[in-house]
């Protein structure tokens, strides 16, 4: 490289050696998927320069659909970042497993005091050692326009019965009860633990974990029945509404609810800042019971095994591990940090972060994206199809254990 | 259609009669039903790009006020919309120069000197008309990698000269076959250098076909969208389809803009096809009719 | 050039051809011969990892549920073949025909024909998008504005009418393409023949069905070749209309998308696989390179026989 750089090649090469190579001992280069959240992380960035003079950290962001193509061809060709975000799950052990990442196992204390849930999200399974700092959580819930519901005079839904009551009021108020289409695929599968969590409950959770249930499980197939009978409340056509649109339907207070992701707030707020957002859990079957949320882990912090500057990567990944951060994070970016104690100054923000203490992973993306075909495939699709009124629950239930069996080995033998 | 086509027609008329003033009448009907099929929906995205999002979903064919300049104006300051334009330009017209350039070293070559594997070099070329070099993804965008190209409009490049040669040379050595030799011979009786008789001789004689090889690559390389999308992730460096995409999801719950944009981004080829449609027809359907 | 002398001659030649050949061998040859190569690895994501000769094209074949996905988006891709080969290309042949007649108007309605063909299939996607929507579209809109409101329906979203929408937009979009080459091909008929033939009195049908058709051979192999080669490669317009998934369930998946998703992953959903995409490259490439080449020597006999 230094060769490159002394004979002074063409300018395209050598920018890209530049990138590549820091100048001087201390500049470290850090990707990141989040193009939109690039000014607040310059900040971040600057609050780390201010204690640690000598080194400096390039923030670069690359379009997040192509971001795991990117980095894991960049990182296979001996070109990655020294800092990364990486995702969470079985996307990023198809980082970790190849052994690109600095094992942080003992090396960052204040590791040990974060959520299980989110450890175990960067944790690769084979070795059982985590490679990346977790940085957000996000909840699958049912969001609401309040201002909709005082109108309508109706309140947040605490069962299911109440739940359909709702709707019933606002359709005829002649107001979509909920905005979700089913015309992009990834919004089934959202849909289906946004509102349906509750139905399925923490024991079915707990005996698929154990390997003692299968998605043929009751519990599973009713809350997908219940997704099923709810969807004449969806808006006329909604199988060929697409994501924008639902959103958009949402923001502009055509629709009283839309279930779905926490990452949605932000997006609201940005489309409509008049819009007053409340939040409830899916809705359980009686009073009574856990009205539950459920979470999964974004993606986490990590940094490169082969950096040629180890001590300053992992100075940076214990400053993304500390409260101070933590902090900074939730209050810049609105997103729940997972980092133990931080406050968090919205309501609504703190109002997840309490429904957050009574959830279940979010399966899929948690348990069955390791392998293919990965379970949110199989669920989206069969999901889309149920919605179209061309499968029922119970196919769905049979043919995502059928399909997972061929690589899941608790569901063969049963 | 030539004059004769034109008075052969009028003849075949006169001859049958009555018949034919219905055939026509029909006809006429048809293209005239086909062309506003065809021409209707521009027109609806155009005129939609001056609606504000209530216009488009309450009155969706009311004439708009075109006055109202504030989608466009949206896109003009709040995207980076000139940049991707510019990035189209550069790349389009960097890639049918080098498709040019090179394309027209090969054809003169293979059309002018006889040595051996002539032929079958101009069937490598022509073999290289039949690879859908979209399959080939995943090499291209590791050999880009290895070459430290990836996020470069040089990626961009490369591939399109690859991909517009075949054609090109098919084209050139098919063309430059047919001028005489005359003028070559003459000028290396004067002791030309074989460089400058391939300038100041061949090139100029040339010229109709490089026009009709030029925008036969337009096309496709303009409207490219494939390999940016893989090649591509800076949004600076960002082509105008691949760019379009970004700006869709941006500003994907306001309609006019997206329609404001979208009109935006078909101008620039469709005026120039507008002003050169002839060229335009005959550059992209003559590597069919050959 | 490749004697021991090293002519001027020799040198000037090898300056021409070896630029432009150099550029073929890096950016076509090589990575089309390395994705066969690829396809008998295992890959972790982008990284290659061990030989494993075959397994690749036995999972995407024959592996459950890879093999139905195959099969699936396949048969997709023979439904767009057939449907254009109708729709586009039938279309487009009366298209030129009319033309052809040079009646009052012939140079406008042959500019319009030919203007969606040069805009990006993303433009073109993006706006039918935009016009199916089921709640906003100006399809839907126009239905229930002339009192059809029982006919306004979710196009893009049910599986019934998914590939057909997609299909009706493809073919807005390249009617003009057969349409002119067709034509091109009608000009080329020498004008005796035609008078010959009307001198006869042959109703206009039998000249259209004996004369012109078989006097248009090579453009008609020309259009076909190209609207198979077009429909096996099928990417861009799905994927802007039906999303990388082939929404709703499948319905609208074709090789193109599949292979796509398989090998560069689905950020919400799916892992990222060069090998099976790889396999699944290979065999698109080698269906659409026999199946073209042997029909490219049949119609090319059948020019020649008619």
């Amino acid at each position: 490289m230094s060769v490159f750089k002394t004979l002074g090649i063409a300018a395209g090469a050598a920018a890209i050696a530049a990138s590549m190579v820091p100048a001087s001992a201390s500049d470290l280069t850090f990707w990141s998927w989040r193009q939109e959240d690039k000014s607040q992380y310059e900040k971040y960035i600057t609050m780390f320069e201010k204690d640690h003079p000598d080194t400096h950290i390039k923030f670069k962001a690359y379009e997040a659909d192509n971001y795991a193509t990117i980095l894991s061809t960049a990182l296979a060709g001996d070109q990655g970042p020294d800092l990364m975000m990486v995702r969470a799950y079985g996307a990023f052990e198809s980082v970790a497993g190849p052994g690109y990442l600095m094992d942080l196992d003992s090396k960052i204390p204040a590791l040990d005091t974060f959520p299980k849930a989110a450890i175990k999200a960067e944790t690769l399974r084979s070795d059982g050692k985590v490679y990346a700092v977790p940085f957000a959580s996000q909840t699958m819930l049912v969001m609401y326009n309040k201002a909709v519901f005082k109108k309508n005079g109706i309140e947040p839904p605490k069962t299911w019965d109440d739940l359909m009551a709702d709707c019933k009021k606002l359709k005829q108020a002649g107001i979509y009860p909920f905005a979700n289409g089913t015309a992009t695929a990834w919004q089934n599968e959202t849909i289906v633990f946004a509102l349906g969590s509750s139905i399925m409950g923490k024991g079915f959770y707990d005996d698929l974990q154990a390997g003692k249930a299968t998605f043929e499980d009751p519990r599973f197939v009713e809350a997908l029945a219940k997704l099923d009978a709810v969807k004449k409340y969806f808006p006329n056509g909604f199988t060929g509404i697409d994501y924008p649109s639902s959103q958009q339907l949402f923001a502009s207070g055509m629709a009283g609810m839309f279930a779905g992701g926490s990452f949605e707030i932000a997006n609201f707020k940005q489309q409509n800042p008049k819009l007053d957002i409340g939040v409830f859990p899916a809705p359980p079957e009686k009073t009574g019971k856990d009205a539950l949320v459920s979470v999964f882990y974004d993606g986490g912090y990590a940094a490169n095994a082969k950096t040629e500057h180890p001590k300053e990567a992992l100075e940076f990944l214990k400053f993304l591990a500390s409260k101070k951060f933590g902090q900074a994070f939730a209050n810049g970016l609105g997103n729940v940090s997972p980092v133990p104690g931080v406050q968090f100054k919205s309501p609504l923000l703190s109002r997840i972060a309490d429904l957050n203490t009574t959830s279940i992973p979010y399966v899929m993306l948690v348990d069955f994206r390791y392998e293919k075909p990965s379970g949110s495939v199989v669920l989206q699709q069969q999901i889309q199809k149920m919605m179209a009124g061309k499968a029922t629950p119970k196919e769905v239930g049979a043919k995502l254990t059928k399909d997972l069996a061929t690589y899941y080995k608790p569901f063969q033998n049963q | 259609m030539t004059a004769v086509d034109a008075s052969r027609n009028a003849a075949a008329r006169e001859r049958s009669g009555l018949g034919v003033f219905t055939q026509d009448a029909l006809l006429q009907i048809f293209l005239i039903a086909n062309t506003f099929i065809m021409l209707f929906p521009i027109l609806v995205m155009v005129l939609n790009g001056f609606k504000t999002n209530a216009e488009i979903f309450s009155s969706p064919f009311a004439l708009p006020n075109f006055q109202n300049l504030s989608n466009f104006e949206a896109i003009a300051t709040g995207t980076s919309f000139v940049r991707y334009l510019f990035n189209s330009v550069l790349v389009t017209g960097l890639s049918i120069g080098f498709i040019l350039i090179l394309g027209t070293m090969a054809a003169y070559a293979i059309a002018r000197y006889a040595f051996r594997g002539s032929g079958l070099l101009l069937l490598f070329f022509i073999a290289g008309l039949t690879v859908p070099l979209k399959l080939a993804i995943i090499p291209l965008f590791i050999l880009m990698r290895d070459l430290g190209l990836l996020d470069t409009q040089f990626s961009l490049i490369c591939v399109y000269t690859a991909m517009g040669l075949p054609s090109t040379v098919f084209i050139m050595t098919g063309f430059i076959r047919t001028l005489p030799r005359d003028l070559e011979d003459a000028a290396r009786m004067d002791g030309a250098s074989e460089f400058k008789i391939m300038r100041s001789v061949i090139l100029p004689l040339a010229r109709p076909a490089m026009v009709i090889a030029a925008i036969q690559n337009l096309v496709p390389i303009w409207n490219d969208f494939f390999f940016p999308l893989v090649f591509i992730q800076t949004e600076s460096l960002k082509t105008l389809p691949q760019g379009l995409t970004t700006f869709m999801g941006e500003y994907n719950t306001n309609w006019g803009v997206l329609f404001a944009g979208l009109t935006l981004a078909a101008a620039p080829i469709t005026l120039v096809y507008i002003v050169l449609s002839r060229q335009f027809i005959n550059g992209m359907t003559s590597g069919a009719v050959k | 050039m490749f004697g021991m002398r090293i002519t001027r001659r020799g040198l000037w030649i090898a300056c021409l051809i070896v630029p432009p050949v150099l550029v073929l061998a890096l950016f076509t040859v090589y990575p089309i011969v390395t994705a066969l190569g690829y396809a008998f690895f295992d890959w972790n994501g982008a990284a290659q990892g061990d030989f494993v000769f075959l397994q690749n094209f036995r999972d995407v074949l024959f592996r459950e549920p890879f093999a139905t996905w195959t099969r699936n988006a396949f048969l997709h891709n023979i439904v767009v073949f057939a449907v254009l080969m109708v729709v586009q290309n039938g279309i487009g042949f009366l298209i030129a025909y009319a033309l052809w007649r040079n009646l009052p108007g012939a140079r406008f309605h042959r500019v319009a024909v030919f203007l969606p063909v040069v805009l990006s299939t993303i433009i073109v996607g993006f706006v039918w998008k935009l016009f199916f929507n089921p709640l906003f579209g100006l399809v839907n809109q126009t239905l229930r504005a002339i009192g059809l409101d029982m006919l306004a329906q979710p196009w893009l979203g049910q599986s019934s009418t998914a590939l057909g929408a997609l299909i009706l937009v493809n073919a807005w979009h390249w009617i003009g393409f057969p349409s002119l080459i067709y034509l091109a091909g009608m000009q080329r008929i020498p004008g005796e023949i035609m008078d010959a033939a009307r001198m006869d009195r042959d109703s206009e049908l039998s000249i259209l069905r004996r004369i012109v058709w078989p006097l248009i051979a090579p453009s008609a192999t020309i259009v076909f070749i190209l609207t198979f080669i077009g429909s096996f490669n099928w990417f861009e317009l799905p994927y802007i209309m039906a999303g990388v998934d082939g929404s709703p369930y499948g319905s609208t998946d074709v090789l193109g998308l599949y292979f796509y998703r398989t090998a560069f992953g689905n950020q919400s959903a799916g892992t990222q696989d060069f090998g099976h995409g790889s396999a699944l490259a290979v065999i698109t490439f080698l269906f659409i390179a026999v199946v073209a080449g042997f029909w490219t020597v049949h119609l090319r006999k059948r020019e020649i026989e008619l």
